[in-house]
Order: structure tokens, then sequence, then C-alpha cells
């Protein structure tokens, strides 16, 4: 910035062109007048006359400076004035940046960038170090002071990360390199973080600290789960008006594009930030589709909730004998499932044929021995359906029950009964879960116990079928592939005439799991490993933008870091573990920053009264009435030669 | 401007209005102005007494003055002086340029043209003359005058550069007024005083020329063109060429008054700026030498 007196310009190099005006004034002058147009009779004598010397005629002195003021306001404009520009920073000191490179940065990134960039030229040119400290949770080490000018090359190729701004947990040993006297710039993305107030306090011990608070408002998106899923929009904005959600996703052509949009439900306000809920009403046709949400023009990966299998309804048919009358509702099998399964799926009932139709993702039989026979059922298991069964008595009085097909195991005729009123042992418990199938993590609870189940026939590969059992090691779920879809067999019943399983919270959990295993989106390729996997590997990673980019280079992330959300090493993105895919996204609560002892730059502009707008309006109006004279101009000299 | 017959005949008597002093001022010319029939200078139909000339085979015994011939042998017969009264004819240019006016105040070339000839009209049905727009017939009385003002006034404007007078209604004997501009092509006008002469008919050039047309004032940069917009001409410095204009235009005035004399008419100019009488007094004095 140059200063001159109490005035401040931005730019000052485009003051050059003053140094035009004169040249200005001479074309200007030289300008020839517009020729008149006259009628006259005598105008044959003229012919074939020439010109003896073309003169040019003169403007007049007034218009002329007229338009000399007028270019000069222009130029003046352009070059920013500031009027008593406040002093840039606080002190002369080292310049340390500290600068927030999360994914609530991205907005406003290269706005960012360039205040940085001017900040470090500044300290360039009166010869300071600096240092950058990028609180993307990847810094380590002291900071290193370094000439300003090599800074501006790594700045260029900052990019925000694609998860929560993050600072080094010890900011002593961080700034153990940094001298006394900071003049300490904060690019702060408007968000509170963990240790930001550790920071700000060593900070403001080491110098004078000026904060630079985003341009605008910051977003986050997140997914609420539960029954009805829905998404929750947090913004720092105290407005009334919100940004729409975008639905993106693929389109029956096959090509991504908005499919639906969505509209923030009223605002709650809390702690200075205004949380709406955008219900995701929509059919679950086109819900399956959606690969990502996004709120509508805020670039940034915590604006973006991606899809994953958590979203997407299944539909699950369910075949049983219903025929039990009004009385006997809490007998019926179908009434647990129904009970289960409604709240997340979409549930088809009907007979075989009926279901088939509407190619349903999951079907589920309650005690039907003989169904399996049908061929059109293993067409569609084959096809990657998973089909679910329940035994019953009814299977258990079956003769044909060794030849039933679409079992994953085969069963034993005659059930067990092991807690019975005939029965000498007790009512087994369920064993806890392995952690690697598909139930894994799932809490048994200590009542839940089984009274009768079917057998199945040892086997070699009885084990390996096996994904969840009872305390004394028989088998209580099976499971086997069968083509590219997936067979499951409860050795109990679906009511709580064999087990209370029916009647506990598990029951639930264990369908959702089974049911959220099955493919919406059938892949062509079979799958290749069917257990629960201690790792997720990511499948498609965002940046802090928000965009897409390639998931090649990244590397599996263990289940635990996982868990913790994004962080580095994990960014926002799509993972892949076994047979399930799990959205990791960025959004979540947000708070805004407090800072306290620190000097806020308001905007990235310098403050000062600028002048800018003033002298363009200025050199508007004296444009103006360049125009209203020399239409007065024209105007007379027409009147006196007409 | 509104134009009606009316209204150029009030104006024409308000410029007429300043010609009795004038007329009073000149008595010969007055006098000689009033008898209106003029005698030819050889026997023919008429009032006055001629000759008397011995009768030939062919007389009737009717046209035989018995008095003259009891004086002596022969039979003579009693002739008369010839007597026609004099026509004049007037012609206006009706050329598009003729519409011009250098401003508002001053009064189109047309119009000052229509005045004069109107004037003169009415001085000269007074005078007993026998009066007509070019290739009408010549009638005399005062109500002529408004017969030639009303043709004048409904007469519509060409819009052509050029009109020439119509060489066909030249009648030998005939006294021709002639007002242009004549800043058109000068042939026709060459050619038209050429037959002019070669009938004996005499007359007069009035150039009606606005102030503008004579004085030039333009500077800098003008477009020219012609009324009727035909001719153009462009320069980026008017005022370098007022006096090859000018000088233009003397050659074009020493042109036709050089065909003037030739032809034995006379040649005159006149600017709207100026007062009708002058030019009016001019005619009159033309016509009556």
């Amino acid at each position: 910035m140059l200063l001159l007196g109490p005035l401040g310009f931005l730019t000052p190099w485009i003051l050059i062109g003053l140094a035009a005006l004169p040249v200005l004034w001479l074309i200007l002058r030289a300008m020839p007048p517009t020729p008149k147009l006259v009628r006259f009779p005598g105008t044959r004598l003229l012919l074939g006359l020439r010109d003896p010397h073309p003169v040019a005629r003169h403007t007049p002195w007034w218009l002329l400076l007229l338009r000399v003021l007028a270019i000069g306001a222009l130029i003046l404009g352009a070059a920013g004035p500031v009027w008593k520009p406040s002093p840039e920073g606080a002190g002369q000191g080292p310049l340390l940046i500290v600068m927030d490179a999360g994914w609530a940065a991205a907005p406003d990134w290269p706005q960012r960038q360039a205040r940085v960039l001017r900040a470090l030229s500044r300290a360039e040119a009166e010869g300071q170090p600096a240092a950058m400290l990028i609180a993307d949770g990847r810094a380590e080490g002291a900071l290193p002071f370094q000439p300003a000018g090599e800074l501006a090359g790594p700045l260029r190729a900052l990019r925000p990360a694609a998860w929560e701004t993050r600072y080094p947990p010890d900011p002593e040993a961080a700034l153990a390199a940094a001298p006394s006297g900071l003049s300490v710039l904060w690019l702060s993305d408007g968000l509170d973080h963990p240790d930001q107030a550790k920071w700000l306090a060593a900070l403001t011990a080491r110098g004078n600290v000026t904060v630079v608070p985003p341009e605008g408002p910051r977003r986050a998106l997140e997914l609420v789960p539960g029954d009805q899923p829905a998404l929750r929009l947090r913004t720092t904005a105290s407005g009334a008006d919100a940004p729409d959600v975008l639905a993106i996703g693929v389109d029956p052509q096959g090509t991504p594009r908005e499919l639906a949009r969505l509209s923030p439900a009223d605002p709650v306000a809390e702690d200075g930030v205004t949380t709406r809920l955008v219900p995701i009403t929509l059919p679950s046709e086109l819900r399956n589709r959606i690969t990502r949400f996004e709120v509508e023009g805020n670039a940034s990966a915590g604006a973006v909730v991606l899809a994953d299998d958590s979203l997407r309804r299944r539909k699950v048919a369910l075949i049983g004998d219903d025929r039990a009358s009004e009385g006997q509702r809490l007998l019926s099998p179908l009434h647990y499932l129904r009970r289960a399964l409604a709240p997340t799926t979409d549930l088809i009932e009907g007979g075989l044929g009926d279901v088939l139709l509407a190619t349903p993702d999951v079907i589920v039989l309650a005690d039907q021995p003989g169904l399996g026979e049908a061929p059109a059922l293993r067409d569609w298991v084959e096809q990657g359906g998973l089909l679910i069964r329940f035994v019953g008595p009814r299977m258990a009085a079956s003769e044909r029950l060794s030849d039933e097909p679409l079992l994953p195991v085969r069963l034993r005729a005659g059930g067990r009964d092991v807690g019975g009123a005939l029965a000498w042992g007790e009512p087994r418990g369920i064993e806890p879960f392995a952690p690697d199938g598909p139930f894994a993590g799932l809490e048994v609870p200590g009542d839940a116990t089984v009274r009768a189940q079917l057998l199945a026939e040892p086997a070699p590969d009885l084990a390996s079928r096996t994904i969840a059992r009872l305390t004394d090691g028989t088998p209580l779920v099976t499971r086997a592939s069968l083509g590219q879809g997936q067979l499951v067999l409860f050795h109990t019943t679906a009511n709580a005439e064999w087990s209370n399983l029916a009647i506990s919270g598990l029951f639930v959990e264990m369908l959702d799991r089974l049911v959220r295993s099955a493919r919406v989106n059938r892949p062509a390729a079979p799958e290749t490993d069917q257990a629960e996997q201690p790792f997720w590997t990511p499948e498609l990673v965002l940046d802090g933008f928000g965009r897409v980019t390639e998931a090649e280079a990244s590397a599996p992330v263990a289940a635990a870091d996982f868990a913790r959300g994004p962080a580095p090493g994990a960014p926002a993105g799509l993972y892949r573990g076994g047979e399930r895919l799990k959205a990791l996204n960025a959004g979540g609560p947000i708070r805004p920053a407090n800072w306290h002892g620190a000097r806020i730059e308001r905007g990235t502009e310098t403050p000062g009264l600028a002048l800018r707008g003033w002298l363009i309006a200025l050199a508007a109006a004296l444009f103006a009435l360049d125009a209203l004279g020399s239409a007065w101009l024209a105007r007379g000299r027409q009147r006196a030669l007409a | 401007m509104s134009r009606s017959a009316g209204q150029l005949r009030a104006r024409a008597e308000a410029a007429t209005a300043a010609l009795p002093a004038l007329m009073l001022s000149a008595e010969r010319l007055a006098a000689a102005l009033v008898p209106g029939a003029h005698g030819q200078r050889r026997a023919g139909t008429g009032e006055d007494f001629w000759q008397y000339r011995p009768a030939t085979t062919g007389d009737t015994a009717r046209s035989i003055d018995w008095r003259r011939s009891a004086r002596s042998d022969a039979q003579f017969v009693r002739d008369r002086e010839a007597q026609v009264a004099q026509s004049a004819a007037i012609w206006i240019s009706a050329a598009a340029g003729m519409d011009y006016a250098g401003s508002a105040e001053r009064q189109t070339k047309r119009d000052r043209a229509e005045l004069l000839a109107l004037s003169l009209t009415m001085a000269l049905l007074s005078g007993g003359e026998r009066v007509a727009l070019a290739g009408q017939p010549p009638r005399p009385g005062r109500l002529q005058a408004d017969r030639i003002a009303e043709t004048l006034v409904t007469r519509p404007t060409l819009d052509r550069d050029d009109d020439a007078p119509p060489v066909e209604a030249l009648r030998p004997g005939q006294r021709v007024i002639l007002f242009d501009d004549f800043l058109g092509d000068p042939q026709p006008v060459l050619d038209y005083l050429a037959r002019a002469s070669g009938l004996g008919v005499q007359g007069v050039l009035m150039q009606v020329l606005d102030p503008n047309e004579e004085a030039f004032p333009w500077r800098g940069a003008v477009l020219f063109r012609s009324a009727s917009g035909a001719i153009g001409h462009d320069t980026r410095d008017a005022a370098g060429l007022r006096s090859a204009y000018l000088a233009r235009l003397a050659e074009r005035r020493e042109t036709l008054s050089q065909a003037a004399r030739t032809a034995g008419w006379h040649f005159g100019t006149h600017d709207t700026g100026a007062a009708p009488a002058q030019a009016l007094l001019w005619l009159w004095s033309v016509l009556e030498g």
C-alpha cells in the first residue's frame, strides 16, 4: 500500500496511468469535430473542389477539462484509494501465519490465499522472516522461520483438507524456534476447534495477534440417522433464509445430475449456530439413486453428505402364513418382522409370484417349507438377492426337510427342544458375535434365550457358514452365498414361540445389518469377501472443496480410526468394508470461534474509508455532464448553421 | 409556411404599395406604361391613322376612303397603324432548390420570386398589358392577377434540382421574365436564350439568391447536399472553399450576363435579404427601356 499523507492506495501502480493524462489532453484536442449536414442549393458549384487545408476544430477547453477530470477520477478510483487506512497488521516483527485449513476454510480459500500473500509480500519488503502454521493436523515439530518470499510458493499450492481444522496439540513445542515480538496473522475459518484457545493464549503471549475472520457464514451438513432419514444443516449465519440442499445422483440415463432440491425446515438458533432439519422426503426409487447431498453454492467438504448404505431404503418382501386371526396377531411371525423392518425399509407382502415382480432387495420367508423349490426364487437369489429364512413348526414337521433347497446348510429333521417343559436343559443364551462377522459389535442382551431350534447336519463348512451361534456352539444364524446372492437362515422362529429373540432389540439390529448388506445396485462382479473387515478401503475421496478426487493413493483406514471421523489419512469420502459401503462425512456440529485478546480484522479489505466507489461515481457523473455538454454544443452548432 | 393565393396577393399588394411613389417619381415611365397598346409602325388593324395608299386590286370598295379619293383621280385606301397590346410571360423555376431559405426569418427564394412576379404582374396589368405565366394565354385585366396568384400558389415544387423554362411557349413579340437561382445546369437557359433571340423575344433573367448562397458563411467539416439530395460534396474545411465558391458564382453570373447581352436580354440579381422593391424597380426600368 502506498501512503500519501492520509490517503492510501491499495494498488498504487495504476496511478502511473495519470501520467498519460497530458497525452490524452492532446489527443482529445485534436479530435476532429463531427461534420454537419447542410442542405445547400449551390452544391453544384462546389463539385470537384479540393479542401485547401483541413483544419480540426478545437474542443472547448471546459469540455476537455471535464473529460480529463473524469478519466483522472477513474484512474484514481481504480487505484483503490483509502482515506486514513488503519495500519496493517500490528507489529513490525517476524510474521507468523496461522492458516486454518479444514473444510470450513474452503469456500473463500482464494481470498485467504490472497490475504496471506499480501502479508507475505509486505513482510518480504520489510525483510522480516515468516513462518506458516497450516492447521490441517499434519504439521509436526517446531515451525521453521524463513524468508517470507519462500513461503509464497507452498502457499499457492496449499489446498484445504477434507476434515476439520486441527492445531498441533502442543503450541510450546511448535513455537520453539519462534523469535520474540511476533506479528501473528490468523486466518480463521470462523469455527471453534480443539486447542484453539490454547494456541491463542500462547500466541498472544509472544506477540500481537490479528485475526482475519472468514467472509460469509460457514455451513455444515450432516446426516441424521434414524428411521426417517434427514439432513441437518448448521450455519453460523443468523439470517432467515437458508440455501437449498441439492440431491445429486445418477439419472436413469446414467448421467450424474441434480435429482431433487430439498428445502430446509424452520431454523433453531442456539449459541450462534442456526440449525435446520432437511427432511429427505423422496420416493425410495429416487432416493436409491442419490450419491450425494450438497448445500447449494457452498464449495466445502463439510457441506457435502455422501450417501451410503444407511441411506438407501431396501425393498423387503415378507412371505409367510398370515392367516392368523386378529386375536392371534402376536403369534404370527410376520408381525415381528413387520415391526422390526417397517421403519427402515419398504415392505412388500404377498405371494411369491407377486413379490418377485416388485424386484425386492430382500425376501424374508417365515417358516415356509417347499417354497424354496420355485425356480424363480432361485434365479432371483442367483442374481444377487438376499433370502432370509426363518424356521418354525411347519418346517420342523416337514418330511422332506433334508432335501429342502435354498438353505445355507442342510437341516436335520426334527427340532431340538432345549428349554421346553419336557426338556432337561435350560434355554440357551446367545454367544457374543464374532468380531469379523456381519453382526460384529452388536451387544447381546443377557436375557435373550432360545428354547427350540432346528439343527444343521454336521458338515465341514458348517463352522464357516455360521455367523451367530448359541452358547453351546450350535448355529443360530447361518449364511451361504448362491450365485451373486446369499441365503441366510435363522435356526429359530421369527415369533416368540421358540425364542424370545424376536422381542429383543437385538432382533431389530440383526435384521437391519442383514438387510443393509443386501445389494441395492447389484454389481456384476461377484463379491469376493463376505466377512466384516477391520479395515475400510476408500472408494471415493473428497477434497476440502467437496469435490471428488481419486481414491487410489489413499491407504485403507483402520476401523478404530474410521469411527473417529475424518482425520488426516482418513479424508471424507466413501469407504468400503467388505460388503458394506459407508460414508465418512466431514460436516458435523459446529461452534463459532471466540476471540479474546486478539484484534479482529474487519473483512479482508483493509479498513478505512474506501474512496473507490465515490471516485467512480464522480467519474460517471462527469461523463454524464460531458455527454450533456457535447449534446448542447452539437445542438447549438446545428441551430446556428441550419 | 402556409401558402394561399389570398396571402400571396396581399403581400404582393403590400410590395407594390411602395410602387406608386416610384411611378410618380418616374413620370415618364408611368406615362409610357399607361397606353397599353403599342403601335407596330406598320399598317394593320388599329385605331390610329397610318397612311393613305393607292388602292390596289383586291381592296374592297368599302375600304376606299372616298373623301381622300375625291381630291384626286386615283382611289386611296386609308390604312391604320397596326396596334397590338404588349404581352409579358413570366416563368418561375419550380426546382427544389428554390424552396431554400438560409434562416427562419428570411423568405424562401421561391416565395420571393413569386412575390416579385405577382407585383410585376399587377403593375403590368394595371398598365393595360396582358400578362400570363409562360405557356398560358396572356390576358389583360385585374382578374388575371388573381388567376396567376392562384396558379403560383398551387403549383407543386419539383423534386429535381433543375427546372428549365419551356422553349415551346415562346411567342414572337413577347417579353419574358425568368425568375430562377440559376444554380443548376446553365445549358438549358443558354439554349433558351439563343432560341428567344432567334424569335426576337426579349426579356429579363432575374437571379434570386439567398444571402447564404452569396456569402457562403460555413466553417469546419460540412456535408453539403443539394436540395433534392442528388448532388453532394463533403468537406473538412468549408471556410477554405469560400473563395473558390464565390469565384465560381461570379463566373456563372458572368456567363449568364454575357449570354443575355448577346440575346438582347437583361440579367439582374436579387438577394432575398434585400427589400423586394429594389428588384421591382430594376425590373420595371429594364422592361420599360
